[in-house]
């Protein structure tokens, strides 16, 4: 009886098996390239509102999300999380160098100076990824890992600098300073963005995984970081737009949240071999 | 300006030979099937170098010897892998029910226990003993000493904040820890495990990285029009 029983709910779910569609890019190069092109132009001009500079950060942290995937999936042998916390290391020193240099060359509002720092970070995530994949030094053997650290380095720039310039409003290295650096928000920042690059395919890894449904979790992860970093503005009042700025930026991250949330685990219950319910634990007698 | 591209040289260099000492053991740590504590290379480095910075930063405070505040800082972060790898040892001793045997050395270098008749059979030792628990220290104490003298250099030589200096110390320690921890790639025993022989290779990576990243702070040094 128990049997057959299982054997309908097997056929039922076999029969429910057409995947949820999402419009992600076909390819991780176009990802990479939209993301890549957009993070630039957010980045630069500093005077945009936080709505917008929250959406270039999470198409940023999406494409991370995506290069640590692509590079994880031959195994590291040291964890996932390792790659993701080094794209945010990689990061904090592009974005400190960036904002270095933000005070040269600017035209007005735009800042093309950070660009540096992320050409920087570029370069030295080329150089380890050469050094990691080489047959002479650490020899990795994983196809592409010199692009893909190379990619993580610049994205990682891009979602630092991307989060200062929300909490600060602007690109000087002096408030950075007084209002992120010192003030500790920065280490939530740290920590949420290794979280957001680093756990989805490290949540979602396994011989069923699937690139849309793992990059739904970036996005939702985003959106909650979206929603501290506005706490964050709200209570440091940093926002030169006054207040529905960081406002508007909590109920976007809610937003984001909320659909992504839901999305990705209507995703994981459709997608299974069988949802059951396991109850409490039970007590040995 | 060439002492901050040195001092950043080094510390990623202690801080890669450090995470060459420090007993790490993955996934198969987490089911009692090897030595070593039951988490990546990283993970572990980070929690100790981040303690050995709040101890650094604390002496900075009052201080700006520069072996003050790098011994604190490898203090701190030697108290922080002790105090890990003692716990792991009580889970493994009383929730497992597995002692502590080393899986690649067949006695005790420095107790001269008899390690292999203890081991379970088809596993890779089980806990921290004690040659273990010396090396990982040393490992605490020698990534420490690489953080909080990045630390230093970036808050004295280059003259960052307080919370910059740690967090960009931070940053370049961990993009030289990651290549030492790829050189390791999953478990290892620290100075008496095979896989320290192959440190070289992660020092040429290592200093490579570290040079660029020191010039990176210079440049960002320059620009900001500071020393």
């Amino acid at each position: 009886m128990a049997a057959a029983e299982e054997k309908k709910v097997e056929e039922k779910k076999v029969e429910e098996k057409p995947k949820l569609k999402l419009t992600f890019p076909p390819a991780e190069t176009g990802l990479a390239l939209i993301a890549g092109i957009l993070a630039v132009l957010i980045t630069i001009f500093a005077a945009l509102p936080a709505v917008i500079k929250g959406l270039g950060m999470l198409l940023t942290i999406v494409w991370s999300a995506d290069s640590v995937r692509k590079t994880s999936k031959y195994g590291l042998g040291t964890g996932v999380p390792s790659i993701g916390v080094m794209a945010t290391g990689y990061g904090v020193i592009g974005a400190l160098m960036g904002l270095a240099f933000a005070k040269y060359g600017n035209i007005g509002q735009f800042y093309p100076g950070v660009l540096v720092g992320v050409g920087f970070m570029g370069l030295i995530g080329l150089v380890s990824g050469y050094f990691s994949n080489s047959p002479k030094y650490i020899a990795m053997k994983i196809p592409r890992l010199e692009r893909a650290m190379m990619e993580l380095g610049i994205s990682g720039t891009f979602a630092n600098l991307l989060m200062f310039s929300i909490v600060t409003g602007s690109l000087n290295f002096k408030s950075v300073v007084t209002q992120v650096m010192d003030t500790g928000v920065v280490a939530s920042m740290f920590i949420l963005s290794i979280q957001a690059m680093a756990h989805p395919y490290n949540a979602c890894l396994g011989p069923d995984e699937r690139r849309e449904r793992t990059l739904m979790v970036p996005a939702e992860a985003s959106g909650l970081l979206c929603v501290i970093l506005g706490s964050a503005m709200l209570v440091l009042g940093t926002s030169p737009w006054g207040l529905w700025d960081p406002v508007s930026l909590i109920v976007f991250g809610l937003l984001v949240w909320v659909v992504f949330y839901t999305r990705f685990i209507k995703a994981c219950m459709k997608e299974c071999y069988a949802t059951v319910g396991t109850g409490l634990i039970k007590t040995i007698e | 300006m060439i002492l901050i591209v040195v001092y950043v040289t080094i510390g990623g260099c202690l801080g890669s030979l450090g995470a060459h000492l420090c007993p790490v053991g993955g996934a198969p740590a987490a089911m009692g099937t090897a030595t070593g504590i039951a988490t990546g290379t990283i993970q572990i480095l980070l929690g100790a170098v981040v303690t050995g910075l709040f101890t650094a930063a604390t002496v900075s405070t009052f201080s700006n010897n520069i072996w003050l505040v790098s011994l604190s800082g490898a203090v701190g972060a030697t108290i922080m892998m002790q105090v890990v790898m003692f716990f792991a040892n009580i889970l493994y001793a009383f929730g497992c029910g597995v002692l502590p045997i080393s899986g690649r050395v067949a006695v005790d270098p420095i107790t001269k226990a008899p390690q292999t008749a203890y081991k379970t059979p088809q596993t890779d030792g089980h806990g921290v003993p004690d040659v273990v628990f010396v090396s990982g220290s040393a490992g605490g104490f020698i990534g420490g000493f690489g953080g909080a003298l990045m630390y230093y250099t970036l808050l004295y030589l280059a003259h960052f904040t307080y919370g910059t200096a740690v967090i960009a110390a931070l940053g370049i320690f961990v993009s030289s820890a990651i290549l030492a921890s790829y050189n390791i790639r999953g478990t290892t025993e620290g100075l008496w495990d095979p896989k320290f022989k192959t440190i070289h290779k992660a020092m040429i990576a290592t200093i490579c990285v570290s040079v660029l990243c020191g010039i990176v702070v210079v440049l960002a040094t320059i620009a900001l029009g500071g020393a």
